[in-house]
């Protein structure tokens, strides 16, 4: 039953269509009327009042969880922090049945409001205020006075512009309770948060939704369970990896290719000599060349060739080995290693031999050395697994650096500033 | 592993890649090959010259 | 069901509760008070405004397990609109108040006033109660003016200008109102509930919703 009357103020037609309406909104002049009266008595009236545009028209009609609404009444409210004015919109919405329900929007992000039956219970767990209901701990995020800056539409009860209403919000994403209080009034209510998307949808609205801009107070974080669950996955690799290294280690072959104890002396002859060709079999693998001295406060540069009887190709590297001990006033103190290892990797198979030249220090006191020279074919080198661990590590590091820098830009906005601040001092 | 598929098959090519790796015995550090040695270094090993230089020699102490 | 006549217009009125105390013609609007057989035309009420509840006199509904209709109603009106107080008479014999302010369903049963109800003028929003065990806190305080009266109701008539209600809440949907029409003051207790929880048959049909 639509009633149509004229507003007293700028002679517009003003629509009624709402039984329970006591304020209404001129579409043209913007006076807030007090519909009750017959004759549409001016509640406040605007010169030049800056205008906007609720992105839900309303009279508008969407399916929402729990039935059908009908949007009646939006409203920009507005609170200020560190002297920056934040604006969101709020649409009421009405059901002749189920009665009200609100949908916020700031910056892209939808809320969908109900009023709360029950009085969420304050609890002193945490650092911060907190209220429990339904058993869900919900932290405060911001407490803020906030203004009505416009209105428009039809609201069930009294609405001015200025109107002003102390707000708390306590966050547990995706929810968020509020107290809307007032000197007569306290009124509690939660918030789902809600994407665009499916507000359009439900409303059946043209176009897109506005893109959602930064991170809202409830807007639920796309990592949570994940990091659970990451760190969970990355244990299961993780023993897989080691049942790996177990299975290449029983799995791997490792041939003794060769082992001859020899003796160095400084002197004028030639040091250098070869070894016996010695057969490489199987798959390509590494070649773990052992070097064992008996050297004492010494050291010794071994020169070595691993040369390919066949083809002539040599692989050329070398290895010093050195081991000093004594003692101080500190003790008895060692450095270094009697023994030394080199391993060259993805050796073929083949016939090969070793060119072996080793070098002591020519200060013209003759030197000694016995060592043993050993080269195993095929011994896994380790370090690939642990390389492969640090690698498993990445994801869940990745995951939870990013679930903590997304909790820290949601504080950031809230009364308590960021979890961690930024060394800049303010986040964006 | 199952709610996080592309970690798991990264997981796994990991795992293979390192067993591989190991298994074959590859190395970040390269071992120069030289060409063509002669037959005759087995019969004279003195004259086989090594392409590096021996440009450090550890020779300290406490 | 008992039928009588309005001694004011002689239509036929029907009661659908036994011990109900007062009923308004709905011809008429004289409002009825019963003296055992007969009815006593006390005064005449204004015909009420168009209501906008869906509920109406007739409409059913289940509250915890128990069936009950309405039967009569108490509008009221306050700075922000106007609410009814539902009687309702349960399927045994009992009788309470569905409150539909603002669309907010409440059932509530009169019930003995504890200690410690301050007065009206000492009453603030900080007042809690505990009451059989559930603690109350005071929400809301509405002054509020009588409108009108509709159906059978278990008191007479009466017309008071200057009201005061305190609405409670508490942590568990728990709802208590504190009436101050009444020195001392009455207390109601009961819960709050979404539409859905009424189980509601025989509501008015309101146009362009189903």
């Amino acid at each position: 039953m639509v009633r149509t009357l004229e507003c007293p103020n700028c002679g517009g037609t003003v629509e009624l269509k709402y039984e329970r309406t006591i304020n209404a909104v001129c579409i043209q002049c913007l006076s807030v009327l007090d519909a009750t009266n017959p004759s549409l008595q001016i509640l406040q009236k605007f010169e030049g009042a800056k205008r906007y545009q609720p992105k839900i028209p309303l009279g508008t009609r969407g399916k929402l969880q729990g039935g059908q609404y009908e949007a009646i009444g939006f409203q920009i409210r507005q609170i200020e922090v560190d002297g920056v004015t934040y604006e969101w919109s709020e649409y009421l919405l009405h059901n002749p049945y189920k009665g009200y329900r609100y949908l916020t929007e700031y910056n892209g992000h939808w809320n969908d409001i109900r009023t709360l039956r029950a009085l969420p219970v304050a609890s002193s767990k945490g650092s911060k205020p907190s209220v429990i209901y339904g058993g869900k701990t919900y932290t405060h995020f911001q407490s803020a006075s906030a203004v009505t800056a416009f209105v428009m539409g039809e609201f069930p009860w009294q609405v001015r512009v200025g109107d002003s209403v102390d707000i708390k919000d306590y966050v547990a994403a995706p929810e968020s309770i509020s107290s809307e209080e007032t000197e007569g009034e306290v009124v509690w209510s939660i918030g789902r948060y809600t994407n665009g998307a499916e507000i359009w949808k439900a409303f059946g609205l043209k176009d897109s939704p506005p893109a959602a801009i930064g991170i809202y107070s409830n807007q639920p974080s796309p990592y949570t369970g994940r990091i659970a669950s990451s760190w969970m996955t990355f244990t299961l690799l993780s023993l897989l990896l080691l049942l790996t290294v177990i299975g290449v280690a029983i799995v791997s072959p490792r041939d003794q290719a060769f082992r001859q104890t020899y003796t160095f002396s400084t002197g004028n002859t030639e040091p250098s000599f070869v070894t016996p060709v010695f057969a490489l079999k199987g798959a390509q693998a590494s070649l773990q060349v052992q070097l064992k001295t008996d050297l004492s406060n010494d050291w010794a540069y071994f020169g070595l060739a691993l040369i390919n009887d066949d083809t002539g190709t040599a692989y050329d590297f070398g290895k010093q080995v050195s081991f000093y001990a004594g003692s101080d006033s500190d003790g008895a103190w060692t450095e270094g290693n009697r023994s030394g290892s080199v391993s060259i990797p993805a050796v073929p198979a083949g016939r090969y031999y070793l060119r072996v030249e080793p070098e002591m220090e020519k200060d013209g006191r003759p030197r000694r050395m016995r060592y043993e020279l050993t080269l195993q074919h095929g011994a896994p080198s380790y370090f690939w697994f642990v390389l492969g661990f640090l690698g498993l590590l990445i994801p869940p590091v990745v995951t939870s650096i990013r679930a903590f820098s997304f909790e820290n830009r949601r504080w950031a906005e809230s009364d308590y500033g960021a979890l961690v601040q930024s060394s800049s001092g303010e986040d964006d | 592993m199952f709610r996080h598929p592309l970690f798991g098959l990264y997981g796994l090519l990991l795992i293979g890649a390192s067993s591989v790796a190991s298994y074959r015995g590859f190395s970040f550090t390269d071992v120069n090959t030289v060409q063509g040695v002669p037959k005759s270094v087995r019969d004279n090993p003195g004259v086989y010259r090594a392409i590096y230089s021996s440009y450090h020699r550890y020779s300290g102490g406490k | 069901m008992k039928s009588v006549f309005c001694p004011s217009c002689g239509a036929p009125v029907t009661f659908r509760w036994s011990s109900a105390v007062q009923t308004v013609c709905p011809y008429c609007r004289s409002v009825l008070v019963r003296h055992d057989v007969n009815l006593e035309a006390v005064g005449k009420v204004a015909d009420l405004p168009v209501d906008p509840s869906p509920v109406q006199i007739g409409t059913e509904g289940i509250y915890r397990n128990k069936a009950f209709v309405v039967t009569g109603r108490i509008l009221y009106a306050y700075d922000e609109g106007r609410w009814n107080e539902w009687h309702l008479l349960f399927n045994d014999g009992s009788s309470g108040w569905l409150s539909d302010a603002s669309l907010e369903y409440a059932v509530s049963f009169l019930h003995q006033l504890p200690q410690g109800i301050p007065p009206a003028h000492e009453l603030s929003r900080q007042f809690k109660i505990n009451v059989d065990n559930v603690a109350l806190e005071v929400t809301t305080i509405t002054r509020a003016r009588y409108e009108g009266v509709e159906g059978e109701l278990p008191f007479e008539y009466w017309d008071k200008t200057d009201l005061m209600f305190a609405d409670m809440r508490s942590a568990d949907s728990h709802f208590g109102t504190i009436d101050y029409s009444e020195n001392p003051p009455l207390l109601f207790i009961g819960e709050a509930l979404d539409f859905e929880d009424l189980h509601f048959k025989n509501l008015k049909l309101i146009e362009g919703w189903s």
